[in-house]
């Protein structure tokens, strides 16, 4: 039997990529709970307006659907906010180690050096952070008149939460109460999946069990059958109190079961980009590269900036054009078909798509067996443990594309019920480090956490026997830097409820 | 026996630590404080043994409970206990072993024979301690069982040899070829792939001038310069 979710339970940011939806505006809040009963309270008011997974209605005669709101609102916490909110011990003991640390102390694991080390962070990273509260708007005024509701409930709180400030900002602001964030807009100010480097973003995401339409999305975004077919991933892998692929219920699970039961952690991390850098890295770059500067572009993504094409299936300017015309003759299925719908099974050397590249280290595939004929029981049982949900938006303007020092970058969110199983190991071991790609330590390009006194190299492979030489892209500089970010439960709505009450009882 | 594949030696040393205590401090403790004290990287002892490819050293206390066996084939024994006297059902439990003493545990994967291996141990093994005195390897064993009689090299070897247990497991991470050759074959790589990004796209002429120039620099038949040093931690 299929899996049925009980979407009115589950906090709609899981589910759905609000972005997806028109939702173009963003704002994020983080809180302090000051006192744990008005705490509590606070949390009980936000619960009334929190955003669940109900798919929203295509026209009035839907019954089983919500109307879609103008904004949406979504809640989580911090270990430190479930203390503040006095969650009994015996619950808070259930939680995993990672969660419990939080995101700056597990700095080793996560590469956070350098520009990127917690020292450099926003301001607010500074101090304890206990809740996150995101609004989702179809406009800007939408988020603020939900943003404005919002503070009346920390208002009437009466102290007992605390609006903390310090993020920084568009005019160096550096302590504004809030992160705002907005899809990017073409010259023509209609919206863009971009972000600021300007490749297209998002289109990957994880498909699995029990969310809505999945036999028209699972193509090349579920997990690779012995078959070559794709089939949804296991609940478990992204929803607390279902079986995972490893047939089991995850092991990160708080009690009681109703606590953690369509539950989840949010990594939450505030990505600053180097725009200079990296234009002047992609233009001296392109020099010695044999392709065109796009061609090099999507050798570090794996898709092409313009449109998103999977470079595995147009890996060169040639065959790019080729693919164009294709894309712009294809109905809307047969384009989500093209953009995810692909294995690296024809391309096992990493001459299209390098295994450096962006999309193929996250989401390797089928291609961890190496050609190696049943290496695994299915050519994804190495990769289907390590899914994570992508959630976020750009934030900020780019109003000097030379300069390194605006504010422009990422605000990025995975959603996962294993943070050191899925997250903290794609990025320890498959963005900082290759063994698992034969590739030594070489990082990948975009986002892996280059050293400026030991710049790292990639390698991009040519095909056997093509006579050509491999490409290498060298003195690589550090693209990304983490300003800030923390890790994040997720409760259902009913877990809210308890939590809010009062309830939540482990005995 | 020693277990050789191909070149590659794997020992593995059990010294019993004598039971006992000097003031407050038991023998194994001490043993145990001078492990975990010493250097690392460069400064370690073991890098001055030649051809240790991997090695550690660390107190065995005592033996680990195995617990109940898993299921049996047809039931689990354990599922029936109730039907049985309480004294039978004790005796079907697994027999709790303890050790008579701990051990000083020594195992190494390295290159060559074993003699060769143990004298570079005994003649090069030196150290300086926290408090700054000069030690060599008979500060490490001095508590175990015996040691005492050893008074040179080859009485150091066969009381290592008396103290070996059978070893079949390997360092993965290794050629079979000596440590310095590995370890040059290591920079080689890793400066060929510096002079292969330097030099991308030059015309075949330069890259060949390049080449001769790289080869002098590099002097791939030199095994001991240039290259990395054993236990070398940065470049």
């Amino acid at each position: 039997m299929t899996q049925n979710l009980d979407l009115t339970d589950i906090q709609g940011n899981i589910i759905k990529a609000y972005g997806a939806y028109n939702y173009q505006k963003a704002r994020y809040l983080f809180l302090r709970i000051d006192k744990g009963d008005k705490g509590r309270k606070f949390v009980g008011a936000i619960t009334t307006k929190v955003t669940s997974a109900v798919p929203w209605e295509k026209s009035s005669k839907d019954t089983d659907s919500a109307v879609k709101p103008q904004a949406t609102t979504n809640i989580a916490f911090t270990f430190a906010g479930l203390k503040a909110l006095e969650l009994p011990m015996a619950s808070l003991r259930g939680f995993p180690e990672d969660f419990i640390m939080g995101m700056a102390k597990r700095k080793d694991i996560l590469g956070d050096d350098g520009p990127s080390d917690p020292q450099n962070w926003d301001n607010i990273w500074k101090e304890e952070v206990h809740a996150w509260i995101s609004i989702n708007g179809q406009s800007i005024d939408a988020v603020i008149k939900r943003y404005d509701w919002v503070l009346e409930q920390i208002k009437a709180s009466d102290g007992g939460v605390t609006l903390l400030t310090g993020h920084r900002g568009e005019n160096g602001e550096d302590d504004l109460p809030y992160q705002d964030a907005s899809v990017l807009y073409d010259a023509t100010g209609t919206p863009t999946p971009k972000e600021h480097f300007g490749y297209t973003d998002g289109i990957g995401d994880p498909v699995f069990e029990g969310q809505i339409n999945v036999s028209a999305r699972v193509l090349g975004r579920g997990k690779l059958t012995r078959e070559g077919n794709w089939e949804p991933l296991a609940t478990g892998e992204f929803l607390l109190g279902h079986v995972d692929e490893a047939m089991e219920y995850p092991q990160t699970a708080p009690a009681p079961w109703l606590l953690a039961l369509n539950g989840t952690y949010m990594v939450y991390r505030k990505l600053h980009e180097n725009i200079g850098t990296f234009n002047r890295f992609l233009e001296e770059q392109s020099k010695h590269f044999p392709g065109s500067k796009e061609m090099l572009a999507a050798k570090f993504a794996g898709r092409w900036r313009d449109n998103g094409a999977p470079i595995v299936n147009a890996p060169d300017d040639e065959s790019k054009e080729r693919w164009d015309k294709q894309y712009a003759e294809a109905d809307e299925a047969g384009r989500k078909k093209m953009l995810t719908d692909f294995t690296y099974n024809q391309d096992i050397t990493g001459a299209k798509c390098p295994y450096s590249a962006h999309i193929r280290r996250i989401n390797p595939r089928g291609s961890l067996e190496y050609g190696v004929k049943d290496a695994y029981d299915t050519p994804g049982a190495l990769v289907n443990r390590r899914r994570i949900l992508r959630r976020g938006l750009p934030y900020g303007e780019v109003k000097d594309a030379t300069r390194d020092d605006g504010n422009h970058g990422i605000i990025f969110m995975a959603l996962n019920v294993d943070i050191q199983r899925q997250f903290e190991f794609i990025q320890q071991q498959w963005i900082n480090y290759a063994n698992d790609f034969k590739e030594g330590n070489d990082k990948e390009v975009l986002l892996g956490n280059h050293d400026a006194n030991n710049p790292g190299k990639v390698v991009l492979q040519v095909e056997p026997g093509s006579g050509k030489p491999p490409h290498f892209v060298s003195k690589i500089p550090r693209l990304v830097e983490t300003r800030g970010g923390d890790y994040f439960f997720i409760p259902s709505i009913t877990a809210l409820k308890l939590i809010a009450a009062g309830m939540v009882d482990p005995t | 026996m020693a277990t050789k594949s191909g070149n590659a030696t794997a020992l593995t040393v059990l010294s019993p630590i004598k039971n006992g205590t000097m003031g407050e401090t038991s023998y194994a403790d001490m043993t145990r404080e001078r492990c975990l004290r010493l250097p690392i990287h460069e400064k370690s002892p073991l890098s001055k043994v030649p051809n240790t490819y991997l090695a550690r050293l660390f107190i065995l206390d005592d033996v680990f409970y195995e617990s109940l066996p898993a299921n049996d084939a047809v039931f689990n024994f354990s599922d029936i206990w109730s039907f049985f006297s309480d004294s039978a059902r004790k005796k079907s439990l697994p027999r709790r072993d303890h050790l008579k003493s701990k051990y000083l545990v020594f195992s190494s994967n390295f290159y060559g024979d074993l003699d060769d291996y143990l004298t570079g141990l005994w003649d090069k093994w030196s150290y300086t301690d926290h408090d700054g005195n000069q030690r060599d390897i008979r500060y490490i064993w001095e508590h175990c069982v015996a040691f005492d009689r050893v008074t040179d090299c080859a009485g150091f070897i066969q009381y290592i040899k008396r103290c070996q247990l059978d070893a079949s497991l390997f360092f993965n991470g290794s050629t079979d070829d000596s440590l310095q050759e590995q370890l040059k074959a290591l920079y080689l790589k890793q400066e060929f792939t510096k002079f292969a990004v330097a030099h991308q796209g030059k015309s075949a002429i330069e890259i060949q001038q390049a080449f001769k120039a790289f080869i002098a620099r590099v002097q791939p038949d030199n095994l001991s310069s240039p290259s990395w040093f054993p236990g070398q931690s940065t470049p």
